[in-house]
């Protein structure tokens, strides 16, 4: 019997067995571990949601987690919304497209630590932008959200669309020219208003990309944990802290594996029970 | 990283070229500040003068390290001594029979007994006996700003009522009255000054050494919050998230008037070529004047079977032992020497004035949250802290209420 692309199949298992073994595996493991009284070093024996109703009862994990849906529909709606605009308005034929898109795409180029950091002395009441204002002459100017508990969080929001809104105006403006210049002629003969043609007809073709640009930027909200480290370390207090500083806070520094386990699964959990019927529809949609 | 693992291949190739020659060691440790290195080359010159050979390797913070020394330890390689902080991790690998066992050492230099008692015991869980304590830091200081308090015609404060008495009026001048950044390192210093110092020592041991959930939930403890919740309107509008040596330079540039930090704090001032008793000076923090909160990093040696390797191991703990040895690296380290029988005469005024307090016996010896707790409850204790610190609406009575359940939770 022969195996059909024996080649191909050759080169992709190994990627395929790291996968299973890494990413699959290792999610496995850590759920298991969730189910134990794991501390320092990991404990194989079963003992039921302890570890759960633990977290569940801890103050810092309940901002955590609230923090992410926050974070997450925030940053996502910015994102996207900002990045659309961005790549429709440079496809109105601007002067200088180039510079433009330089200009936008740049900060991707920058790691969440530089960005983080430089957004904390921007934002720092006492030497960043309170601080240049007050100088100019506005002395009653106030701008202090990264120092206030209950709006530490939006800086996070600030700095993560600053930082990605760029790469989805590239991957948009990739799509937008790519539209059928037909279209656009049929519907200059109705006299449709452009906005009219963007919002109804051109983004509604491009929606496989959007579905893309969504998972990017969720995938990368999920994840974040270097953008808090750097900004707000979480603060103040463990205001803005977010699941992944959690985790890591717990596995790494307080040598408490259960704990950390359960925080990722229940990171995990929440995730999937959020996108996977958004990413079903979707892709169905598409297989149609 | 890569650079590192590079030197430490190197440094593990050059082991195993030396194996024939006698006494060669490798001391694993994270000690590459200025001063601190300086410090590590005491010990190496010292082990040299005494005919063995020091091969040094030092790691970029305690994480790397960490990662190596275990590597080293796994694959059959250990060093002959690594630097660790106290806690559970240390305990564990001596549990675990992964540490040369150098207890008669221990009796027969004295060490035993002239080490800070609360040190060695380690309180519920013991010192580990395989360790050698590298220094012993305080927590509990306060550094102040000479010119700040000479402008005022002002002495520091000795209390913490004082200080809120005249906050407002250092604040009048033009300066901050404390120097403070919100992050767990920074709270947790504040607050061991808040509990000894306002609490008092009483309070602070039945929490710290005994567990005593009662005492965490006590009214001394309820006064040590409203105390720390009192200070937070002193501090500025900046220090959330502020590293300490960005929050010590307030200090050192004259903005502030002072900080309460470790004593780590003094290499911090030299490499801004401040001397203490001129730009800046140190007292104990307000109402701790015969506290002393240790901090404390310790050697351990690793299990070796070879007849070369234990001499060598033996010869390091001796000299890291040696009064006049801990002395000199202890100037550099900016701490006081883990021997309480060592000679502190050529080290500067605040050691001295730390030296007095420690000798003054147990109860004036108050171990930090890693010598109390394990990192669990460390890190609990640190979580509602920060909390606290930053969420002026958070009351005292509240605080106390959750101190005291993460203790009664702690275990013994």
């Amino acid at each position: 019997m022969r195996i059909r692309n024996l080649a191909a199949k050759a080169v992709l298992s190994p990627t395929v067995l790291v996968m299973l073994v890494c990413f699959y595996g290792c999610a496995i493991w850590t759920a298991y571990l969730s189910v134990t009284r794991s501390a320092l070093l990991p404990n194989y024996q079963f003992a039921g949601l302890v570890q759960y109703v633990r977290l569940f009862g801890t103050a810092r994990w309940n901002v955590a987690w609230s923090n992410m849906f926050l974070f997450g529909v925030l940053d996502i709606v910015g994102t996207l919304g900002l990045g659309v605009l961005l790549a429709v308005l440079i496809d109105r034929q601007v002067r200088f497209e180039g510079a433009f898109r330089t200009i936008f795409l740049y900060p991707l180029s920058i790691s969440f630590i530089v960005t983080g950091l430089t957004w904390q002395w921007v934002l720092s009441p006492t030497i960043g932008f309170q601080y240049f204002v007050r100088g100019l002459g506005w002395n009653d100017f106030v701008f202090d959200w990264i120092i206030r508990p209950d709006r530490a969080i939006y800086t996070l929001v600030f700095a993560g669309v600053w930082h990605q809104a760029g790469l989805i105006m590239a991957i948009m403006l990739a799509g937008l020219r790519g539209v059928d210049r037909e279209i656009w002629q049929a519907t200059r003969v109705e006299a449709i208003p452009p906005w009219r043609v963007y919002l109804s007809i051109v983004l509604p073709m491009l929606r496989p990309l959007l579905v893309t640009c969504i998972v990017l930027i969720a995938i990368a909200v999920v994840k974040s944990y270097d953008l808090v480290v750097a900004m707000t370390g979480g603060g103040p207090g463990y205001a803005s802290d977010l699941p992944g500083k959690f985790v890591v806070d717990f596995e790494f520094e307080r040598a408490n594996i259960g704990q950390a386990s359960a925080a990722a699964a229940v990171m995990l959990g929440s995730v999937l029970t959020v996108l996977a019927p958004y990413l079903y529809l979707e892709l169905s949609r598409r297989g149609r | 990283m890569a650079r590192h693992r590079m030197l430490f291949l190197a440094a593990a190739a050059t082991l195993l070229a030396h194996q024939a020659s006698a006494q060669d060691a490798q001391v694993m440790h994270w000690w590459t500040s200025g001063g601190e290195s300086r410090a590590v080359s005491v010990f190496a010159k010292e082990y040299e003068k005494r005919g063995g050979k020091w091969i040094d390797g030092a790691s970029v913070g305690p994480q790397a390290e960490h990662a190596a020394v275990l590597n080293a330890i796994a694959g059959g390689n250990p060093p002959a001594a690594f630097q660790w902080n106290i806690g559970v991790a240390v305990r564990q690998l001596a549990e675990q029979g992964l540490l040369s066992n150098l207890d008669d050492m221990a009796s027969a230099g004295g060490l035993e007994a002239a080490s800070a008692a609360a040190a060695r015991q380690e309180h519920h869980r013991r010192w580990p006996r395989d360790c050698r304590p590298g220094h012993l830091h305080g927590a509990n200081w306060m550094f102040y700003s000479t010119k700040v308090f000479s402008d005022l015609n002002m002495a520091p404060p000795k209390t913490w009522d004082e200080f809120l008495a005249e906050a407002d009026k250092i604040k009048a001048a033009g300066y901050l009255p404390i120097a403070m950044g919100g992050n767990a390192q920074q709270t947790g210093w504040l607050f061991y000054a808040m509990l000894a110092g306002v609490g008092g020592k009483e309070a602070y041991r039945k929490v710290f050494v005994a567990h005593d959930a009662q005492a965490a939930g006590s009214d001394e403890v309820r006064r040590a919050f409203e105390t720390m919740g009192k200070i937070r309107q002193h501090a500025d509008a900046g220090g959330t998230n502020r590293k300490w040596n960005d929050t010590l330079a307030l200090v050192e540039t004259n903005k502030a008037a002072f900080m309460i930090a470790g004593d780590w704090a003094k290499g911090d001032f030299s490499a801004a070529g401040m001397t203490v008793g001129k730009e800046y000076g140190c007292l104990p923090a307000p109402g701790t004047q015969d506290a002393y909160v240790m901090t404390v990093d310790v050697f351990a040696f690793p299990k070796v079977t070879k007849p070369d390797q234990i001499a060598a191991q033996r010869k390091l703990a001796e000299l890291m032992m040696d009064p006049a040895v801990q002395v000199e690296f202890n100037k550099f380290k900016g701490s006081l020497p883990a021997r309480l029988d060592a000679d502190v005469g050529s080290l500067d005024a605040c050691a001295q004035l730390g030296q007095k307090v420690m000798a003054g016996g147990e109860s004036n010896q108050l171990p930090n949250f890693a010598l109390a707790f394990g990192p669990d409850t460390q890190g609990q204790i640190e979580d509602l802290l920060i909390h606290y610190w930053s969420t002026p609406g958070m009351s005292a009575v509240d605080a106390t209420k959750q101190f005291s359940t993460i203790i009664a939770n702690a275990g013994s």
